[in-house]
């Protein structure tokens, strides 16, 4: 069975989480996780990361540019019909 | 005229607006403005999306008859708005941001990860420890240091939450090249996190 230290596990963590890793991988990388604490903090920071950034990124559309965008949009298209191609 | 939502596919509406329904064009542009705005966002600023998301809807009304349905039309918007984007930010041109690389993770010769569990969790507190408007502000200029290729693939992965297989169809690439990017954004943005928190990599 491969040999999982840290180093390898986290570089194989996004193909493990997304189902992308042969089943021996797999389990050597499960077998290592299960007695590293390390690693389980590590993949505990790295599954919550993408949320933390979302929330923290997540910006509304103000309703005044909803509506000043069909404008704008309306008087842009004047000089810009579809082109045949 | 707005036209709810479950009244109509995206595709027969492209097809109307491609005909020249003005309508059936705004009725595309209310579907997808908040998504568009928000990925321009996140990929360029709050102070340049309105432009972004204005060229983006310019660029699809433009190019409708070109659209073949052989892909979503979301799809489309997406792989558009993220290119006007980019388009956008190299404009901009300004002084190219420092990489981040320092905060990738850091193991000993043995291949052990070197910070301590505690430590490793830090990222995790970083919305505990900061304030909101300190955290938005850090958050972008996170993804802003982000070289081109991994931004594009994580805001849409993991931000917009698009599935790998999508973020591989809008930008062209497989989704193992989509995988090997986002992993390599979440190890950058989750070191820069843990440092933001007062921890190490």
């Amino acid at each position: 069975m491969r040999q999982i230290v840290c180093v390898s596990g986290v570089e194989l963590l996004m193909e493990y989480m997304e189902g992308a890793l042969a089943p021996d991988v797999r389990a050597a990388i499960e077998a290592h996780v299960a007695a590293c604490p390390r690693c389980e903090a590590f993949i505990a920071s790295y599954r919550e990361m993408p949320r933390i950034m979302r929330d923290a990124t997540t910006i509304e559309m103000p309703a005044d540019l909803e509506a000043s965008l069909l404008a704008a949009l309306r008087a842009a298209r004047g000089d810009a019909r579809p082109r045949d191609e | 005229m707005i036209v709810p939502a479950a009244e109509s596919s995206d595709e027969v509406f492209v097809a109307r607006a491609a005909a020249g329904d003005d309508a059936a064009f705004e009725a595309l542009v209310v579907r997808y403005q908040r998504r568009v705005f928000r990925l321009a966002c996140r990929l360029t600023s709050e102070t340049d999306a309105p432009d972004v998301v204005q060229e983006t809807f310019l660029q699809i009304y433009r190019h409708l008859s070109t659209f073949r349905g052989d892909a979503l039309f979301s799809t489309w918007v997406y792989r558009i708005a993220t290119n006007v984007g980019l388009m956008h930010r190299r404009a901009r041109a300004r002084r190219p941001a420092e990489p981040l690389d320092e905060f990738l993770p850091r193991f000993d010769a043995d291949g052990t990860l070197e910070a301590t569990p505690d430590a490793l969790r830090i990222p995790s507190r970083v919305d505990e420890l900061l304030d909101r408007h300190e955290l938005a502000r850090k958050a972008q200029a996170a993804i802003d240091r982000l070289p081109d290729l991994y931004r594009e693939a994580f805001v849409l992965r993991d931000l917009e939450e698009l599935s790998t297989a999508e973020v591989a169809l809008v930008l062209g690439v497989e989704p193992a090249t989509v995988r090997q990017r986002v992993h390599r954004a979440r190890l950058l943005v989750r070191g820069y996190l843990s440092e933001l928190a007062g921890g190490r990599p």
